[in-house]
């Protein structure tokens, strides 16, 4: 547990290396998964559990995204992680884009992995909350059945304390993402001020998040290149993860210290 | 006991079949489906009903609001409320209610109450609710502020009636610089304020605190009484007693010459209890709406969905009375007995209940039943 402003948060920390900021998406802190597991074997992987998520203390107090990336730059500071890379999932993305705008310096290379955080010039972000859990699940994949880690990650049903971790990811989900739903209309005017070497990765399939935003994002930071995946969904890490894990490592193994 | 007559206004004007091909009659089944022409007359009918309930000396009009579903189509209760304060002339006039997370001017809904309060000549019994879920999608208010929000606006609400303006409002949720409402409510020093129940521990303490008339919604008797309880413990808190005009309860009930027609009549409400409460989870209840004590306790509270129960199920769980005026006199009295309560809601016209079999159990009601259950 690592306290940041008086919130105690869970991370997950491995690996050997520069610094690496993992962050997660709204379904939650999937642990030493086996993407971070070799992503890890080149890096310091700091994989913490975003405040009111799981066994993280509550922050009800915050309203939105740019709250938690606030927090983050905070927690940065306070984990003494120097100028780490930053490399988030879904509202995770999201989280980290904030974070380059609102302080490039504090970060190195930047991995974006389906953020939402933009409103899709076409199509709409699914409204995940519409959904039961189960439903969803289904909905964020391409295949389950390509996916290596399924039956470890959700083979299984869930026990009373999951269940309650996962009520409760969703309530802080809904508390930082529901109106405007998934996005900040603020957030495009101010990407161009991240030079930063950024990756984006996108699933082909993504039903949760059109690719077209991936799209978005790469013409609005100035320093994108956009990757996207081939019968992949919404969660690129656990679908492909050596893939994506490769993917990571050549990105961030690319000699640009500033 | 005192009766009170309440229709939620419904809009069952379209085939059952193509109802059927939606996952709920709510947020998604098209509004193509809304005839006008229908509305406009219903409309005119429904208020016609209240207005015959006021003559036939009912103590009470109840009206409720929701949006974005057939089930009800009185989408605005403070319209109603001045409608109704203009063409009735004795009954209260209970808005159960006014759906305040969703709302986003208290000031205005002061107001608004204020003017139906002041042209109904002080008759506003005014309800405040957290709503269903539908109404947070509806409006799209963040469903894990519902309970912060429902309290701050009512807070708001109250300091509008009984603090002189102007003031300046910085809330958590609510925020006015400028607050000097010029229209007060009639009643000093405002409205009675009314509170529902359904499943949640929480409001029932929090209304008991304040000393408002709670009321328990189609809920089991022993389920009634647990929230009567939790009522009483928020009145015992602040040291105040609880008598018989702070308890109410709301059942679906219609009365006729012979027990086959009022059976008749009755299988209407089923439709209310059965396809429009017909919808996915998430709908009804948001990530975040209930508390952790209200989910356990709704699951105690509706061991079965009463969208899962027959006609007779519903008969004999007191969720619907249907009989001649003696039997719905006998079925009332046994509510009173079991429940104590100074008010009882009667949910009396649904579906497709036509106009002249709803305006013979509301003359009924007022010739033979409101007569015997005033005395109890």
């Amino acid at each position: 547990m690592i306290s940041v402003g008086g919130i105690g948060v869970h991370a997950w920390v491995g690996g050997q290396g520069d610094p690496l900021l993992v962050l997660h998406g709204a379904g939650g802190n999937r642990g030493w998964t086996r993407w971070l597991a070799q992503v890890s074997e080149r890096f310091t992987v700091w994989a913490p559990t975003h405040p009111g998520f799981e066994r993280s203390d509550d922050a009800d107090w915050m309203d939105g995204i740019d709250d938690l990336a606030r927090f983050y730059l905070w927690f940065i500071e306070t984990a003494k992680l120097g100028r780490p890379h930053v490399l988030g999932h879904s509202i995770g993305g999201w989280t980290a884009a904030e974070m380059a705008t609102m302080s490039p310096g504090s970060i190195d290379r930047i991995v974006l992995v389906a953020p939402v955080g933009l409103k899709p010039e076409t199509g709409e972000i699914l409204d995940i909350f519409y959904f039961s859990p189960a439903q969803l699940l289904t909905m964020m994949v391409h295949d389950s059945k390509t996916v290596p880690e399924w039956q470890e990650l959700f083979g299984r049903p869930l026990t009373p304390a999951e269940i309650e971790a996962a009520t409760r990811n969703r309530e802080m989900a809904a508390r930082l993402t529901w109106k405007p739903y998934m996005y900040n209309p603020r957030l495009a005017h101010f990407l161009p001020r991240v030079t930063n070497p950024t990756l984006i990765v996108w699933g082909r399939e993504d039903r949760a998040v059109p690719v077209e935003c991936g799209e978005q994002y790469r013409r609005g930071l100035p320093n994108a290149t956009l990757t996207v995946l081939e019968r992949c969904g919404h969660l690129p890490p656990i679908e492909q993860p050596d893939a994506f894990a490769r993917l990571v490592l050549d990105f961030l193994g690319k000699d640009s210290r500033r | 006991m005192k009766l009170y007559y309440f229709s939620e206004m419904p809009h069952h004007e379209f085939p059952d079949e193509e109802g059927d091909k939606y996952p709920s009659l709510r947020l998604e089944f098209p509004n193509r489906f809304f005839d006008r022409e229908k509305a406009a007359a219903n409309y005119q009918r429904y208020l016609t009903e209240y207005e015959f309930a006021d003559q036939a000396g009912f103590a009470g009009l109840m009206i409720n609001e929701h949006h974005s579903t057939p089930s009800c189509v009185n989408v605005g209760v403070n319209m109603t409320a001045a409608v109704l304060g203009r063409t009735t002339r004795q009954a209260k006039i209970l808005l159960l209610g006014n759906i305040l997370p969703i709302e986003d001017n208290p000031v205005r809904m002061a107001e608004q109450l204020a003017m139906a309060d002041l042209i109904s000549g002080g008759r506003v019994l005014s309800g405040f609710v957290r709503g269903v879920g539908v109404e947070t999608w509806w409006s799209n208010s963040n469903p894990v502020h519902n309970r912060e929000r429902f309290e701050e606006c009512h807070d708001l609400i109250l300091k509008c009636w009984t603090e002189p303006g102007p003031f300046r409002w910085e809330g958590r949720h609510y925020h006015f610089r400028h607050v000097n409402p010029w229209c007060l409510p009639l009643q000093k020093p405002h409205p009675p304020i009314w509170i529902p129940g359904t499943a949640s521990p929480e409001t029932a303490v929090w209304a008991g605190r304040r000393g408002y008339t709670y009321v328990p919604f189609l809920v089991p008797f022993e389920i009634a009484r647990e929230l009567f309880e939790f009522y009483r413990q928020g009145a015992a808190e602040v040291g105040r007693a609880v008598t018989p005009d702070n308890l109410g309860f709301l059942i679906c009930a219609v009365t006729a010459e012979t027990k086959a027609k009022a059976i008749e009549a009755g299988r209407h409400f089923v439709w209310r209890m059965g396809p429009t409460l017909r919808a996915p989870v998430e709908w009804f209840a948001p990530v975040g709406m209930r508390s952790r004590a209200g989910t356990q306790f709704a699951l105690r509270a509706r061991p079965r969905s009463l969208s899962s129960m027959s006609y007779e199920e519903l008969l004999d769980g007191q969720f619907i009375v249907a009989g001649t005026p003696d039997e719905v006199i006998d079925r009332f009295a046994r509510v009173q007995r079991e429940l104590g309560v100074g008010h009882l809601l009667l949910e009396a016209q649904e579906s497709r209940m036509d106009h002249p079999t709803t305006m013979r159990s509301i003359e009924l009601m007022g010739t033979k039943v409101i007569p015997a259950v005033t005395r109890l």
